[in-house]
């Protein structure tokens, strides 16, 4: 038998150098990357970096042999080495000066198809929604540059159109859920078939230059040009699943790149917004004010209490009052505002938006328009204003979206100081202690009042009183905003039973004639008639009985799990446990330091109190000599 | 005269021995000589003559007729001939080639005339050549058109992720009776031309943990709550401590070791170190020869003796050892019983033992659990993190009209992917360009300063000042 040499098995031969790889795929660096880049191999670190690179240890770039063997199958790098014939012959073409040939040759570029590829890195619709994030967040940036060395305008144009469509798209389907303005840009979070996907979009939207020292615009300029193919798939699959016509149709003055518009950037901004603000065109005769199908959560009763359950019943209400939370408003941005994600916002949620229309294109409706419902501002005071409409800042938007239910304009009114701006991506119902403070921020309606009810209520100042009266009406109001939202949603003030009362009649409406229906109201009438108030019991609530039930529910879901997850469970419940424990330790020592500044508070106001009158004694006592 | 201006023939050397062999003498040249003279006696001598007989006035001012070709006509002219370069190849041997075909290639005249055939085609080729070369551009233009229209038409407008099988697109592979089996199929396709390619798993294996959308710190909000932007300010300041303390390190470890002197300093010790055994000790030089050559060679080490052991040593050695060995034994008996008493404190070192390896084994896990979410070492460059953005509590302006934004989208992205180890870590590198002497055109001085010339000064007076900063390094 041979004697096996060193390196000839084991890691050394898994990986292979970036070099050896060139080599064998007979492609120039530049290529390669290109290649890998586009397939998406990437490069490796071994377990062992002296083994795998043959007993050298300098740290040279590695990939899997596999990778490299699966790349040798790839018929885009055919297409590689014909760009390289490509660019000899037309190098030799330009030289002498041999045009006819030239055009001939640039007519017959060979082109680069990605579409199998897309398909092999994302075998299903989900797995290409799941790698949103970057795809998005790099097209945005890329439909603002210009023409530069290394990114073709096409490229731009192309990169401006998908993200418009995606846009559309985001519009349509009212999958909108979270938003965010941070200073790297906007933050946008949308739900797509069950999958968060997130992207920001720069503050000034118009072009900044960038700094080739630290990004290699080239290799970003191959992920754009993947990325590009991929929305497009993308972006046709999402108008198809709405019933859109893809691609959508513009009205004939946007997006078409005229002189103007490549010289001028604030118009070529403007007629990207521009082409935001219009509805699609539907493939089905449905219009939008159809809903979506929703999940019947009846369906899922069985498990009626559990707490999971009554969450995603939460959940799934306040989803459906976000879809329309901007439903029959109307806004008119004011110039000096950042339209685009306003409209984003505005018009995914049911709003409508205009502009001035001296300025720029698109607009919808005029200024002076009196059905205007909120005028949005971002200066500290206006000359004309008015009283038909609110003028708010465009932060009232934002928090509206994140906190999902119309807020109180009076916080962001024109001049007003803004509340802070608090970041949806922290979940405020998160499982650990949240401090009163933080709670007050998300819910007003959590503030305590207890310190209000105590006997020093009537000595706190007059300021106080004044946020208390504000908190109050926003308490109103948004309870009256629910009531509305719930009512519209089922028909009724007090849910389904209403609901399906008023089903019965309708049916009974059409099947019969006048006479029934005249019998049927009579009958509801005595009915009405029967129904009386009776005085009702206070439902006592037995605790131990309660907390046997938990026990013994406890111990069945114990005896419930498999013995081979045993420990898993044991791991869930201490760390569940000491999570509890963590927040009630927390609440305590607030609990105590709240205290503490009460009772300092109280004999300070008590010393301050008994000086006083200790004073007042000693001046009645000068008066009376 | 005609001696004078032929080139000197190389006579050849006879020898003169005998009468015969001077006959043999070549006496040509003083017969020539002699001539020569005799013509002067008849006709006379140069400086006889007058400079009018010898010299002609030219008294016509004509100039030499000029050519018919411009000088256009004549480059042309000079391009037919044969290359100068090529003139050494050229064979000038009066002797013909006794071969008459050597290299004989077939002379084309000027090659074919295309445009003649195309015009009008004698032959049936060229009939032929003219409708294929007709058909083929019939067919790019077809192809342009298409092209054209495949630009206009979206190219990504169709639904990618249809259930696809490979065996629908090559007719006869559709196993409807079940006689194809899928891997006769995969064969089949492969020998084709259309080889199914599998897409290994590994492929699409995360190779970090870290998450692909990081929530932006509730501190980034352009109108933060003063505890999430106080928080995100400690962040910062955190990474910035480790930082300095990093530098600090750094310096300590490699500026701070060595000591610093002055210019001055510099150059004086400079000199005495060149000048090291020059001078000063050419006196002492001179004695020390002499003392070499006076002493006798030694070594430092002493003598080695062979010495020999006595036979009575040896045994006192030996019992030595064995009494050493006896003793050993003995100590090891005694700690063996004296373990017994000691098995519980054994114990309990054992104990102590496993504990301390179980514990470096937690921590060995949890390193490499650690290593999961960071970033891989993929090739030179280790990853570096990026600033936190951050605005500071001036920046805050509190509406959206005036946000001072802090970071650059492409440079963040980028570093997203170089963190998800798609990319690996580079460091640009620009390229030096060589340095270019450069001069200003004497028609474009002017007699004050020139822009040139106060850049070389400011140049100059930088290095000056960079030269004498303050303390140099050695």
């Amino acid at each position: 038998m041979r004697r096996p040499k060193k390196y000839e098995a084991g890691e050394a031969t898994q990986y292979i150098s970036r070099r050896a790889a060139l080599r064998k795929l007979q492609l120039s660096l530049n290529d390669f990357r290109r290649l890998c880049i586009l397939k998406g191999v990437y490069p490796r670190e071994p377990k062992h970096r002296r083994r795998a690179q043959k007993g050298s240890s300098e740290i040279k770039i590695l990939y899997h042999a596999k990778d490299i063997r699966f790349l040798l199958h790839e018929s885009i790098v055919w297409t590689l080495r014909d760009y390289k014939i490509f660019a000899r012959k037309t190098g030799r073409d330009r030289a002498i000066k041999d045009f006819r040939n030239l055009n001939r040759r640039l007519a017959m570029f060979p082109e680069l198809k990605l579409d199998h590829i897309v398909k092999e890195r994302y075998p299903t619709f989900i797995d290409a929604l799941k790698d949103l994030d970057d795809c998005l967040t790099l097209l945005f940036l890329f439909s603002t540059f210009p023409s530069l060395h290394l990114i073709p305008r096409e490229q731009s144009s192309l990169c401006r159109r998908l993200t418009i469509e995606f846009l559309h798209y985001i519009i349509a389907s009212k999958s909108l859920r979270k938003v965010f303005i941070s200073i790297k840009g906007y933050y946008f979070q949308a739900e797509i078939k069950g999958q968060k996907v997130t992207w920001i979009v720069p503050h000034y939207y118009p072009f900044k230059p960038q700094s080739r020292q630290e990004v290699d615009f080239k290799v970003m300029s191959i992920f754009v040009e993947f990325y590009t193919i991929m929305m497009g798939f993308t972006n046709f699959r999402l108008f198809h699943g709405l019933n859109l016509a893809y691609p959508p149709q513009f009205p004939s003055s946007v997006l078409q790149d005229s002189e103007d518009t490549l010289k001028d950037e604030s118009s070529f901004v403007s007629d990207r917004i521009a082409a935001l603000n219009f509805e699609l065109l539907r493939t089905d005769k449905l219009q939008e004010d159809e809903e979506e199908p929703e999940i019947d959560m009846d369906l899922l009763e069985q498990d009626g209490d559990s707490k999971r359950i009554i969450k995603m019943k939460q959940e799934a209400q306040e989803v459906s009052r976000l879809r329309t939370l901007f439903k029959g408003l109307k806004f008119f941005i004011n110039r000096e505002v950042p339209r685009e994600p306003l409209v984003i916002i505005i018009r995914s949620f049911g709003g409508k938006v205009s502009w001035d229309s001296s300025i720029f294109s698109g607009a919808t409706f005029d200024e002076s328009d009196e059905t205007i419902t909120h005028q949005i501002v971002d200066r500290p005071s206006l000359s004309t204003q008015y009283i038909s409409r609110d003028y708010i800042q465009p932060q009232w938007l934002f928090d509206c979206v994140n906190r999902r239910q119309l807020l109180p304009t009076n916080q962001y009114f024109l001049g007003e100081q803004l509340p802070a701006h608090l970041s949806p991506f922290v979940d405020a119902k998160r499982d650990t202690y949240i401090p009163p403070e933080e709670k007050a921020l998300h819910d007003p309606s959590l503030i305590e009042t207890h310190v209000q009810s105590d006997d020093e209520s009537d000595e706190e100042e007059p300021e106080e009183e004044g946020i208390d009266q504000e908190l109050l009406d926003e308490q109103l109001q948004r309870a009256y905003q629910e009531e509305t939202a719930e009512y519209k949603k089922y028909g009724g003030v007090d849910g389904v039973n209403e609901d399906e009362l008023s089903d019965a009649e309708e049916a009974s409406e059409e099947d019969d004639e006048e006479e029934e229906v005249d019998e049927k109201t009579r009958r509801l009438k005595e009915e009405k008639q029967k129904m009386s108030v009776q005085s009702g019991k206070v439902h006592k609530v037995n605790k131990r009985q309660e907390r046997k039930a938990e026990v013994d529910e406890h111990r069945l879901k114990a005896r419930m799990v498999k013995p081979r997850h045993r420990n898993l469970f044991r791991h869930l419940i201490r760390k569940q446990q000491t999570q509890e424990k963590e927040e009630w330790l927390l609440r305590k020592k607030r609990r105590t330091i709240d205290a503490n500044d009460k009772e300092a508070k109280k004999t300070a106001k008590r010393e301050a109190r008994k000086a006083a009158a200790a004073a007042a004694a000693a001046a009645s006592k000068l008066g009376g000599k | 005269m005609t001696a004078l201006i032929d080139a000197p023939i190389k006579k050849k050397r006879i020898s003169k021995k005998n009468k015969s062999a001077w006959r043999k003498t070549d006496i040509q040249d003083v017969e020539q000589f002699l001539e020569d003279q005799r013509l002067e006696e008849r006709v006379g001598t140069f400086k006889d003559k007058a400079d009018d007989e010898l010299f002609v006035v030219e008294g016509s001012t004509a100039k030499p007729a000029l050519s018919l070709l411009s000088i256009k006509q004549k480059r042309k002219m000079n391009a037919l001939k044969p290359m100068r370069s090529l003139q050494a190849l050229e064979n000038t041997s009066k002797v013909e080639d006794p071969i008459v075909k050597r290299n004989h290639v077939k002379q084309k005249k000027n090659g074919r005339n295309i445009e003649e055939e195309v015009r009008n085609p004698t032959k049936g080729r060229h009939r032929q050549a003219n409708a294929d070369r007709g058909r083929y551009y019939e067919k790019l233009d077809e192809r342009l058109a298409e092209k054209e229209g495949r630009k206009l038409v979206n190219k990504t407008a169709k639904n990618l992720w249809v259930e696809e099988d490979f065996r629908d697109q090559i007719p006869g592979l559709k196993d409807e009776k079940g006689w194809v089996s899928r891997d006769l199929a995969v064969h089949i396709a492969g020998n084709v031309g259309r080889k199914v390619v599998k897409v290994h798993s590994s492929l699409h294996h995360n190779t970090t943990k870290a998450k692909k959308f990081e929530a932006p710190h509730p501190g980034m909000s352009y109108n933060p709550s003063l505890k999430a932007h106080q928080e995100l300010l400690q962040q910062v300041v955190e990474h910035e401590e480790g930082v300095i303390k990093k530098e600090q390190h750094l310096k300590r470890v490699t500026t701070s070791m060595f000591s610093k002197v002055t210019p001055e300093e510099r150059d004086k010790r400079r000199l005495i170190e060149m000048s090291e055994g020059i001078q000063e000790n050419e006196g002492e030089e001179e004695a020390e020869d002499d003392e070499k050559a006076s002493a006798a060679y030694h070594t430092v080490n002493a003598p080695v003796e062979n010495k020999k052991k006595s036979k009575q040593a040896r045994n006192k050695e030996l019992k030595q050892k064995e009494l050493q060995r006896q003793h050993e034994l003995k100590k090891a008996l005694k700690k063996q019983t004296a373990d017994l008493i000691r098995i519980k404190s054994i114990r309990a070192e054992i104990k102590e033992e496993a504990e301390d390896l179980n514990e470096l084994k937690k921590r060995r896990k949890l390193k490499a659990e650690r290593k999961k979410f960071e970033p891989k070492r993929l090739g030179r460059h280790k990853y570096e993190e990026p600033d936190v953005d951050v605005n500071m509590p001036e920046d805050l302006a509190g509406n959206l009209r005036n946000v001072k934004t802090e970071s650059n989208l492409l440079t963040d992205r980028f570093k997203l992917l170089q963190k998800r180890n798609i990319l690996p870590t580079t460091v640009a590198v620009s390229r030096k360009r060589s340095k270019v002497k450069r001069y200003p055109r004497n028609s474009h001085k002017e007699p004050g300063v020139s822009f040139q010339d106060l850049r070389d000064q400011r140049r100059a007076a930088a290095a000056a000042a960079k030269a004498n900063k303050d303390t140099i390094k050695i």
